[in-house]
């Protein structure tokens, strides 16, 4: 396990003790499962993130890809069990689709994956807003299937063993299989990665269709979550998944992390907005200590190499 | 250089082009060509972005980007419109607000070491925060002698604006501290090498993109007449994909703020376009999306002809 994992891990805990300390009752288990289950929304985006990040890319379509899938998946189940399946595989499928465009763009067509993600996102927001008539459509009150709004509830909900069974495939992808390998070569040095015959542009789109599937995955949780889409549920995960990344101790460069990390990032990010929700900061107190505490944590493992 | 003329020339193009299209859509439309109250509103539309996008493509020329303008440009908008001054002296202070702002991103960027996105995505947060703070609700107004000189509604004043940020420019571009950004950006450790005070320059940079993102907070009051702390938010994006329209490099060193600017007149355009061709606003994003992956297509195939003509 490497330093920067061992890192993330420290700040969430770090974090959970001072919360426990000033707030009673913060680190207790029914506290501690509602702060998982929203952090495993931003983890669901962070592990696609992640993915892209360790070649140096960036998915910056994440938010609409998200709240297109949501809305795929309810007006596509209109809230019936016996079409839930289809639903689930629809709306991933928009996901990989998405994701498979970037991969293309990025990979074969050479547009800048800042470029093309962030047009991708605005593609994203006028098919979802436009065919939806702006989340006006006959199907589009529904609610999403009752097995899926099963997953939150119980002593330990099924949404957290959908983000332990996430968590497992990310790893065993990542340390155990030759893909993993080739995805960090690529991360470390692109050309050295493809002159020792490594399928650079596979991996690359491999790796952005995977983001795009773990953005619908989070759209369907949060739908799941909530019962019904809105417009803009995305909205929040673009910058606070690349945060729990780097929180997680991923280097933004590329090459370097785990998602083991990225999941404490996760913890981390969601238990600060808990505890100063419960501690009554208003909205702008938040948002600030929210930008502090990620300065914080870039300055304590974060900083560049020095130059000379 | 001659890779620095056509990038710079394709975002005039991307320009023209839309021009070219605005003017089809909108005399084919109405049946007339558009009078000059049509120019002056995308003129004074169009500033606040073009402000936002010269301070972003000096931060992408030296390899960065800067997330934060959108929180810079909040703050200076909920600054200005929550106070009733006609004093120049408070829109100096305004300016320079925005330039401390920038100032503290460039000085933990440059001198912490921590990589401009993930900085700038921080002090995003921060700025938006403080923004809130001190205009909790919408609202607040601008006095009407400041309007009336910054984009006044019935003359060009905006045109001087507009000049004075391109000279600017030109003249920044010429002095050894320009000559010093596009080093940077080309090849920093090579830059540093031969005697670049790398740090010393970014830090100016972002302190420079700061003060444009409060120069464009001052005009987007102005021309709204009222201000909102989440004002900044839609200027990331669409800062970004002005630098890209206007044919600045992501890896830093090729480019120009003129070239943004194009990029930023064009965008803007480009809602005009769709509004004349009478296409549903809910697809406006759609269309905006393609216009930025397009644009920077044909860049990527005209660099790929010019590099086939060359012989080898």
């Amino acid at each position: 396990m490497s330093r920067r994992v061992l890192y993330a891990l420290a700040g969430t805990t770090a974090v959970l003790l001072v919360g426990a300390i000033l707030h009673p009752g913060f680190a207790s288990w029914s506290s501690l499962r509602v702060m998982l289950v929203v952090a495993s929304f931003t983890g669901f985006v962070a592990a696609g993130q992640m993915l892209v990040v360790l070649v140096g890319g960036i998915d910056l379509s994440i938010p609409w890809v998200l709240n297109g899938a949501a809305i795929v998946l309810t007006t596509s189940s209109l809230g019936q069990t016996s079409r839930a399946p289809l639903a689930v595989v629809l709306a991933l499928g928009v996901g990989a689709l998405v994701g498979l465009g970037n991969g293309f763009g990025v990979a074969w067509l050479g547009v800048p994956a800042v470029v093309m993600t962030l047009g991708m996102n605005g593609v994203m927001q006028g098919l979802t807003l436009g065919l939806s008539k702006g989340l006006t459509c006959a199907s589009c009150g529904s609610y999403a299937p009752s097995p899926l709004r099963g997953l939150f509830s119980g002593a330990v909900p099924g949404q957290l063993f959908l983000w332990g069974g996430v968590a497992l495939l990310m790893t065993v992808l990542l340390t155990l299989t030759t893909f993993g390998r080739r995805v960090y070569a690529v991360g470390v040095n692109p050309r050295a990665a493809f002159l020792s015959g490594v399928g650079v542009r596979g991996v690359t789109v491999a790796l952005y269709t995977l983001s795009g599937v773990f953005a619908a995955l989070a759209g369907i949780a949060l739908v799941a979550y909530g019962g019904q889409p809105s417009l803009g549920l995305g909205d929040p995960y673009l910058f606070e998944s690349i945060a729990a990344v780097v929180v997680g101790g991923v280097s933004i460069l590329g090459g370097r992390g785990h998602y083991l990390g990225v999941i404490a990032g996760s913890v981390t990010l969601v238990a600060v907005t808990t505890f100063l929700a419960a501690q009554r900061v208003p909205e702008y107190g938040r948002l600030m200590i929210y930008g502090l505490v990620i300065l914080a944590i870039l300055f304590a493992y974060g900083r560049e190499k020095a130059h000379d | 250089m001659r890779e620095a003329l056509r990038r710079v020339s394709l975002g005039y193009l991307v320009l023209a082009a839309t021009a070219v299209a605005y003017l089809v859509v909108y005399s084919s439309r109405l049946g007339r060509f558009p009078t000059s109250f049509d120019y002056l509103s995308i003129l004074n539309t169009t500033l606040p972005l073009v402000f936002v996008a010269i301070g972003q493509s000096l931060v992408v020329l030296t390899g960065g980007i800067d997330l934060s303008v959108g929180g810079i440009v909040s703050l200076c908008v909920a600054v200005t419109a929550s106070t009733v001054s006609t004093s120049a002296l408070w829109l100096v202070a305004v300016l320079a607000l925005g330039a401390a702002c920038g100032a503290v991103n460039g000085l933990i960027v440059a001198y912490g070491r921590i990589a401009p996105i993930l900085t700038t995505l921080a002090t995003l947060s921060v700025f938006t925060g403080l923004a809130l703070r001190v205009l909790p609700v919408p609202g607040g107004s601008i006095p009407p002698q400041v309007r009336h000189v910054l984009t006044n509604p019935a003359t060009p004043t905006g045109l001087i604006w507009l000049g004075l940020a391109v000279a600017g420019w030109l003249v920044l571009r010429r002095t050894r501290f320009g000559m010093r950004v596009y080093a940077i950006g080309s090849d920093e450790a090579s830059a540093r090498a031969v005697g670049v005070p790398a740090a010393a320059v970014k830090l100016k940079v972002y302190a420079l993109a700061g003060l444009c993102a409060a120069l464009a907070a001052v005009f987007y009051v102005s021309t709204t007449t009222s201000g909102d702390a989440n004002a900044g938010a839609p200027f990331i994006l669409t800062s970004i994909a002005s630098v890209v329209v206007g044919g600045v490099a992501f890896t830093g060193g090729r480019g120009s703020a003129l070239g943004a600017v194009a990029g930023a007149v064009a965008l803007t355009l480009v809602i005009d376009i769709l509004f004349f061709a009478g296409i549903d606003p809910l697809y406006q994003s759609l269309f905006q999306g393609l216009f930025l992956v397009v644009a920077v297509l044909l860049g990527t195939v005209a660099a790929l002809a010019a590099r086939r003509r060359r012989p080898a």
